[in-house]
Parts: C-alpha cells; sequence; structure tokens
C-alpha cells in the first residue's frame, strides 16, 4: 500500500497560464471591435456673419415658403404668382431653375408654426439637386 | 586532433528564445491603453425622433470640435447634458467657440416636430456667438423606403 501512495497525479493542478495571452488578445479584439466611434450626419450649412447684409437682385431669388402643413409655395422674385408643390418636387424644380439662371438663390422662409421636418424636407431637396447658395429666413406676415 | 573546449561541451546559458512569458503583460498594456484613449461622447441621447434626409452626409471633423445641441419636442434646449434657456445658448457657445480656435461645429439635434421658430431662435443665437458651420443633424433615408410627403 506505502508504493501505491506514492503515485503522482500526472494532471496539473495548475491553471494553465501559457493561455493567458490568448485571452488578453481575444479581449483587446473583443472590445476593438465592439465600440463604435458614431460618426455624426447631417445636412451642413453655414450661417451668416453677423451684421452680414447681401443684396440681392429680386430677380435671382426664388422664394420657398414652407406652410404649417408642409406645402410649400413657390414665388420668383417680385412676381406675385404662387405655385404650390410638395417638397419633394422642389429637387426637380431646383435643378429647372439653375439652368435657366445659374445665379439662383433659394429663399427658404418657413412658417413659425411649422415643423422643423418641413424644413429639413425642403433642405434635403435642395442639397440633392446641388444647391450651394440657400438662405434660411422665418416666414413673417 | 585538440579536442574542441577542452572536453568540454560549452552550453550558452543565454536563451536564444524570444520571452513570450511577458506576452500577456504585452496584450495588457494595449488593452488598458486604448480603453484610457477612447474618448465617449459627453451627453447622453435625448429621446428625440430624427428628422430624415436623403442627402444626409458625414460630418468631416474631429469628435471633439463638434457641439451637439438638442432640441426636444417642447422646444427645451439641452447642451452637455443641462437644460439652458434659449437666451443663454450664445453665452454658452461664444467661449467654447472661441477656445476650439473657431473651428467648432455646431450640429442641432433637434426633433422633427418641433416648430420652425425654434430652430430660428437657435440660430439667431449661434450667429450671435459667431459660429458659422452649422450641420442640421438627420438620419439618411433611403429612397425606397421613404415615406410619402
Amino acid at each position: 500500500m506505502a508504493i501505491l501512495d506514492k503515485k503522482k497525479s500526472k494532471v496539473s493542478d495548475e491553471v494553465p497560464s501559457a493561455s493567458m495571452a490568448d485571452i488578453a488578445f481575444l479581449l483587446l479584439i473583443f472590445f476593438l471591435v465592439t465600440t463604435n466611434f458614431p460618426k455624426d450626419k447631417g445636412l451642413a450649412i453655414v450661417l451668416p456673419e453677423q451684421g452680414e447684409d447681401v443684396q440681392v437682385s429680386q430677380r435671382n431669388i426664388l422664394h420657398m415658403i414652407i406652410m404649417p402643413n408642409g406645402i410649400v409655395e413657390i414665388k420668383r422674385g417680385e412676381s406675385s404668382q404662387v405655385q404650390q408643390v410638395s417638397p419633394s418636387a422642389i429637387e426637380g424644380l431646383w435643378r429647372q431653375e439653375v439652368a435657366e439662371n445659374e445665379n439662383m438663390i433659394a429663399a427658404v422662409k418657413t412658417h413659425p408654426d411649422a415643423p422643423y421636418k418641413y424644413m429639413v424636407d425642403v433642405l434635403d431637396a435642395l442639397h440633392m439637386a446641388g444647391a450651394e447658395r440657400i438662405s434660411l429666413q422665418l416666414f413673417e406676415g | 586532433m585538440p579536442i574542441k573546449g577542452g572536453g568540454f561541451a560549452r552550453k550558452s546559458e543565454a536563451s536564444s528564445e524570444v520571452p513570450n512569458s511577458s506576452m500577456a503583460d504585452i496584450a495588457f498594456l494595449l488593452l488598458v491603453f486604448f480603453m484610457v484613449t477612447t474618448v465617449f461622447q459627453k451627453d447622453r441621447q435625448r429621446p428625440i425622433v430624427w428628422p430624415e434626409a436623403e442627402a444626409t452626409q458625414k460630418i468631416d471633423e474631429k469628435l471633439k470640435n463638434i457641439q451637439n445641441i438638442w432640441v426636444d419636442r417642447d422646444g427645451s434646449i439641452f447642451i452637455n447634458d443641462r437644460a439652458f434657456e434659449m437666451s443663454e445658448v450664445a453665452t454658452i457657445i461664444g467661449p467654447l467657440y472661441v477656445a476650439s480656435d473657431r473651428a467648432l461645429v455646431i450640429s442641432i439635434r433637434g426633433d422633427r416636430e418641433v416648430t420652425y421658430q425654434t430652430i430660428d431662435l437657435l440660430q439667431q443665437q449661434l450667429v450671435a456667438a459667431g459660429v458659422v458651420r452649422v450641420v442640421f443633424a438627420t438620419m439618411l433615408e433611403q429612397r425606397m423606403t421613404r415615406e410619402r410627403r
């Protein structure tokens, strides 16, 4: 029996430390992959600087008046003729206008009670049509 | 013929292998380094419904140069998780804009249903603070899933 007691177990009773590096790398890669940096997205616009008033000929202005119900009223310069369109029609309309007059400026006038999303819709359409000269205003009267 | 080394097989005591017991230390060092250098956004998401736009573009600016201004559905304004009055915005943003070397980009994160009057007042505040670059934060809209408008 004494001989039997001397028999050693061949199974190591230590936690294997050789795979520690693998575990550490696994954690490293896991955190690298799961970390996401939310890149901000949106419609960029450049605001005018304070006191920067530019006189523009009425001929070069396309007024877009956004009503609280989302209907957009288009007025060309000084003419009092009003055309009612939906925001989705603005992209094509703007392309047409620019083809006729490349100095055209989009004056987006939003009604104070109109939801923000309608202004974004119009701004989106103008961006899609490649408009660069956009003026955001509040509709008065 | 003389025996090399005088008959003693001399062994080098310096190991010729790269020590790999410190590999774990290196891995942890990298892990800790990346954890420390990762900067998370300062403010929490607010419960707003994003406006959607097809022309949504990524803002080409460093994250630290982007300042979010949240506009809730009821028109209340939050900057860095704190509520502010509309008239305070210019005095808050002005110094931040100067501190950033005029590189600051303001991201207006407005709820889609907020009235335009609020957004217009906010723009006036930003103009008063001297800010030029503004982004209306939107979600990208797919043409296929676009709702009729």
